[in-house]
Formats: structure tokens, C-alpha cells, sequence
């Protein structure tokens, strides 16, 4: 499989009449965007709104963030199985709309929070602080079950990602990333004596803003499942989970996921790297064994020397997380694990909802419980009752002049468990 | 019935009749489990949520098993440690009252997922084809 990521870097995103990018600017025709979205006539409303790093703005509830992009050879327009028709993905050229995405609002539920401040101490926290951000407000008709209307919105922000990714496809990238690599035989032959190394990525699959897509089927009804990273890396995991604001795996978080990209990187000259397992995260304790043990039971058919293990969330999928690591220690494989922490406003408390003694090499992403203060936006995009939200969260989080003291987990991939944000590792 | 939920979420108790009713906290509910587990009741689900904003639910559903059997030691120490994690992650947390009906929605949501998963994995009336038999036979 051989994929061409084209990177073409924006600099700045308008409103005009046409969908194109000019010397880094992306300009956006607001009525086709809306034009497109209305076609679900789910939809009552869509406002469409910019914003970019280092203005004052906070956006918030934010359900999902993609990015932008156009296949210009290959198969697979916008996300096959989910916008558009199946056909697998990982192969040919795809032109990127590289610092922009597309990010989704809307209460499904009242107390959801997700903030992205786009400037000052919240914007050092999230990722989409340094985007151009192409909010997209999706309302809509009254009466919508929250199932439907939680699918309503996250067809919507993918089918916006699709059309103002159209805007790039005459355009020249900045600079073009290839991700190649043939089959297990022939890589395994290139490089006998690196070390074969599996990714698996877990899913949140449990139901209601909880769920994660592999070409649009629903991770819950799977066993864990062997993906090329290029698939991933190409659209084809998306995300619907929308209430773990800090670790949740946003969809362009997927198209570019930190540890496919570093392993990739690694390729060839450290390591064998042998592909991604997407394993769900389910509920009950019979569900975790079986996809603990097929996890673990895949990698040492594909004969793994090491793991990498990344959850999403923090609460239950802690112990998939430990009793993969489990499984896959006591086979003799070496196991990393990346997480996020919950251990209180001081950090002292125990990290995860559970533990093994196998677990002896973990990456943290950062402690959900940290303490932040948000200043007051000169402008707010999304809803009124969502701040209120997050100002009332915690005790004394509303201070006199405005601003807002919130745990880390209110923030948009504040503690992403992939890789994909700020905070960095110091090794002990 | 093989299963049983402990619940305080007051919509689930109006929809199932299986139910162990909790007039409290999520925390009273996973005592509750706690003591059921360490009754040798099994634990069905895991005992906390699976993002952090359904840990601050005032509501929790958990399905745990019908009968006593052998106490387990793992699903006690899960239970145990999941008391402890829930009392840090919730100790300076406000209550959301205005919220309450939604979370009640999303819980139960969550619960009729997992009672189907259970369900599934049960596979209690199994089809007759044992699998491609039907399709075999039709080409």
C-alpha cells in the first residue's frame, strides 16, 4: 500500500464565493457548505463560524474535529462506508488542508463541555488552538431521539470536512509525506533483524456518544480487528464518541494519529512495524476478556516481539488496557502502554481505575484532574449553557472577573492517549 | 433472568423489572455492587464508566449476576478499586441538578447497550443453520 498525504499548509481562512486555497488562504463559500449539510433533513440549522489561533474566541461544546482533505487519485471519496460508498482505503494521493479542521458543536446532552480557547492558557492545552478552525453549528429538528441526533451531527461535520476538502484539489502541497509498505512477508524479509513491532489502538464501543466507527461499522459489534495503519491514516476510523473531551479520539486525530506516524517513522530502521489492531472497549467483564484475549491472541499470531498499547478514556477501559498488557507480557511480549492519569488536583493519587504488575512500561499523557484557569473570551462560539457548564463544574471554578478554573478533562484532547497534543513526558 | 441491575437512575427502575433500586448516590450504588461481589454475586459490568463525564453522572446502572457462587477475588479487588478512583475523581465535583435528566438518558442508553452485548454473548436461542449451510444450499 503506498499513500501520499500532500500537505498544503494554510495560512489563513475567509468566506468568499468560491471553495478554493490561494497562497495558503483557504476561502470557504459558506452557502454550499450549508447547502450540502441541509440535505439531512435531520438538520433544521447550520451556522458556520471561523476561528483562528490567537484570537480571543472559545469554542465550545465541541463534539468532533476532522480534517479537511480530497483523494486526487485513488479510491475512496470523503470516509467510505459512512459518507461515501465502501471501498478500501490506504492507497493513492490525497491532497491536505493542512492546519485547517473542521469542528463540530451542538448539546446533544446538556452537560457536555469540550472546550477549544483558541488564545491564553486554555489554547496551550489543545491541539485545535493552532488550527484554522471551521466551526460548523449543527440544530437540529425538534424531537430527534439522542441517537439520531448524535449521528445527525457527526455526519454533518464529516460531510462539511468532505466539501471544503474539495477546496484544495488544484492546489500545490507545501510538502508530500509517503506511507508505504508492502506485506508482512516482504517487509519481514527487508528488515529480519529489526524487531516486529504491533500497534493496538483501543476504542470506546459501549454505546450513546460512546461509540467509534471502522469504516462506518460500529466497534462494538467487532472482534479486534487488523487495519494497515494507511487505512487509518486515509479515513478510515471516526470517531462518535463525544463526552471525554481530554481523551476521546477525535477523527482527525485518527487521520493523523502520533503513534502510527512515529512508528511509521521509525520503520525500517529500529523497528518492523507491523500494522494497527483496533480493539473495542466494551462494558461487561465477559466482553473485555474476549477482546483481551483475541488482542492478545492476534498479536502473537502475527509473532509481535513488542506492543503498543493506547487506550481512549479513563474509567473501565483501564482494565482492557492492563489485562491486554497482562496477556501479552506473559506471552513474552514487551508491552508499552500509553494512558492519561486521574490522580486528583494534586496528582498524588493512584492513576488508573485498576493495575497489574505486568505494566511495567507506561506512557502518561497527562492527569485529566490538573487544574486549569480559563480567561474570559471576547468571543464565544456554541452555547451559553455549556460555559455555565463548565463554570459551575468544580468548586470555586467561577472567579469574580470572569474567568473559569476547570479540570484538564473539560478541554479538547487536552491528555490525548495517542499522542495527539501539548504535554509532553518526562522519563522516569 | 440472569442478570439483575443495580441502579439509582430512576427512568431504569420505571423500564426494567430485574432491578435492585438504590435511593442515593453512584457512589451508594457501587457499594452496593461491592457488597452483592463480595456476597459472590458476579460482577457483570465493569463497575465505572468509560469517560470521565459519565463519572460524574448522578446516575449509575450496573448489571451484576442472580445467584451467589464463589467469591472472586479479582472482581472484588475491581470493585474495591473502582470506589476509590470514583471518591478522588468526584471530590470537589458540584452536583449538576439541571443535568439530571440527561445523564438519566445517557445512562440508560449505556445499560440497554450493555444488556445487549450481555445478551448477545449469552446467544440463548442459537439458529439452526450453524452457519453458510443456507447459503450453500441456495447456489
Amino acid at each position: 500500500m503506498k499513500l501520499e498525504l500532500r500537505k498544503i499548509q494554510i495560512k489563513d481562512v475567509v468566506f468568499g464565493d468560491k471553495m478554493e486555497v490561494n497562497g495558503g488562504v483557504l476561502t470557504i463559500n459558506k452557502d454550499q457548505v450549508v447547502a450540502k449539510l441541509m440535505e439531512d433533513h435531520r438538520v433544521k440549522e447550520i451556522k458556520i463560524d471561523l476561528a483562528k489561533p490567537g484570537e480571543k474566541t472559545r469554542i465550545i461544546p465541541v463534539k468532533d474535529c476532522i480534517e479537511p482533505r480530497v483523494k486526487i487519485e485513488g479510491e475512496g471519496k470523503g470516509f467510505p462506508g459512512v459518507t461515501g460508498k465502501m471501498v478500501p482505503l490506504g492507497d493513492g494521493k490525497v491532497n491536505v488542508l493542512d492546519g485547517a479542521a473542521v469542528v463540530t458543536i451542538g448539546d446533544i446532552v446538556g452537560f457536555q463541555e469540550g472546550v477549544v480557547d483558541m488564545w491564553g492558557e486554555g489554547a496551550k492545552w489543545t491541539p485545535f488552538s493552532k488550527t484554522f478552525n471551521i466551526v460548523v453549528d449543527i440544530i437540529p429538528v425538534e424531537g430527534l431521539e439522542p441517537h439520531v441526533h448524535e449521528e445527525t451531527v457527526r455526519l454533518a461535520g464529516l460531510k462539511a470536512a468532505e466539501v471544503i476538502g474539495e477546496a484544495g484539489r488544484y492546489a500545490e502541497p507545501t510538502n508530500v509525506e509517503v506511507f508505504e509498505m508492502g506485506n508482512h512477508a516482504e517487509e519481514s524479509a527487508k528488515y529480519p533483524n529489526l524487531p516486529k513491532v504491533l500497534y493496538v489502538e483501543m476504542l470506546i464501543s459501549q454505546g450513546l456518544l460512546h461509540d467509534g466507527y471502522i469504516y462506518g461499522v460500529n466497534s462494538q459489534k467487532i472482534l479486534p480487528t487488523l487495519i494497515h495503519p494507511n487505512e487509518e491514516l486515509d479515513g478510515a476510523v471516526i470517531s462518535g464518541n463525544c463526552v471525554a473531551a481530554c481523551d476521546k479520539i477525535t477523527t482527525y486525530q485518527h487521520q493523523n494519529n502520533s503513534a502510527i506516524l512515529d512508528l511509521y517513522a521509525e520503520h525500517g530502521k529500529t523497528i518492523n512495524f507491523l500494522g494497527v489492531i483496533l480493539t473495542p472497549e466494551l462494558t461487561t467483564l465477559e466482553g473485555k476478556f474476549r477482546t483481551c484475549d483475541y488482542t492478545a491472541k492476534l498479536c502473537t499470531m502475527m509473532g509481535a516481539d513488542g506492543v503498543i498499547v493506547s487506550e481512549e478514556g479513563y474509567g473501565n477501559p483501564d482494565s482492557d488496557l492492563l489485562m491486554i498488557c497482562k496477556r501479552l507480557e506473559k506471552a513474552g511480549v514487551k508491552t508499552v502502554l500509553i494512558t492519561d492519569e486521574c490522580s486528583g488536583w494534586d496528582g498524588m493519587s493512584q492513576p488508573l481505575a485498576d493495575t497489574t504488575k505486568e505494566a511495567v512500561a507506561v506512557v502518561s499523557a497527562g492527569n485529566v484532574s490538573h487544574v486549569v484557569t480559563l480567561e474570559p473570551a471576547d468571543k464565544v462560539i456554541g452555547s451559553a449553557k455549556a460555559i455555565s457548564t463548565l463554570a459551575g463544574g468544580w468548586d470555586g471554578s467561577l472567579s469574580e472577573d470572569g474567568s473559569i478554573k476547570c479540570e484538564l478533562n473539560a478541554v479538547i484532547g487536552a491528555t490525548s492517549e495517542i499522542g495527539y497534543h501539548n504535554c509532553t513526558v518526562k522519563l522516569y | 433472568m440472569s442478570y439483575r441491575i443495580v441502579t439509582n437512575n430512576p427512568s431504569v427502575r420505571d423500564s426494567y423489572k430485574n432491578v435492585i433500586f438504590i435511593d442515593g448516590t453512584y457512589e451508594d450504588v457501587l457499594v452496593k455492587v461491592r457488597d452483592l461481589v463480595h456476597s459472590g454475586v458476579e460482577l457483570i459490568d465493569s463497575p465505572l464508566g468509560a469517560s470521565i463525564r459519565m463519572l460524574l453522572s448522578p446516575y449509575r446502572s450496573i448489571l451484576v449476576g442472580t445467584e451467589r457462587q464463589a467469591m472472586n477475588a479479582d472482581q472484588i479487588l475491581l470493585i474495591e478499586q473502582s470506589i476509590l478512583n470514583y471518591r478522588t475523581l468526584t471530590q470537589r465535583r458540584n452536583s449538576e441538578p439541571q443535568h439530571a435528566n440527561d445523564y438519566a438518558v445517557v445512562d440508560k442508553a449505556l445499560l440497554e447497550a450493555s444488556i445487549q452485548a450481555y445478551e448477545d454473548m449469552k446467544c440463548p436461542t442459537h439458529s439452526k443453520f450453524t452457519g453458510g449451510e443456507f447459503l450453500e444450499t441456495r447456489a
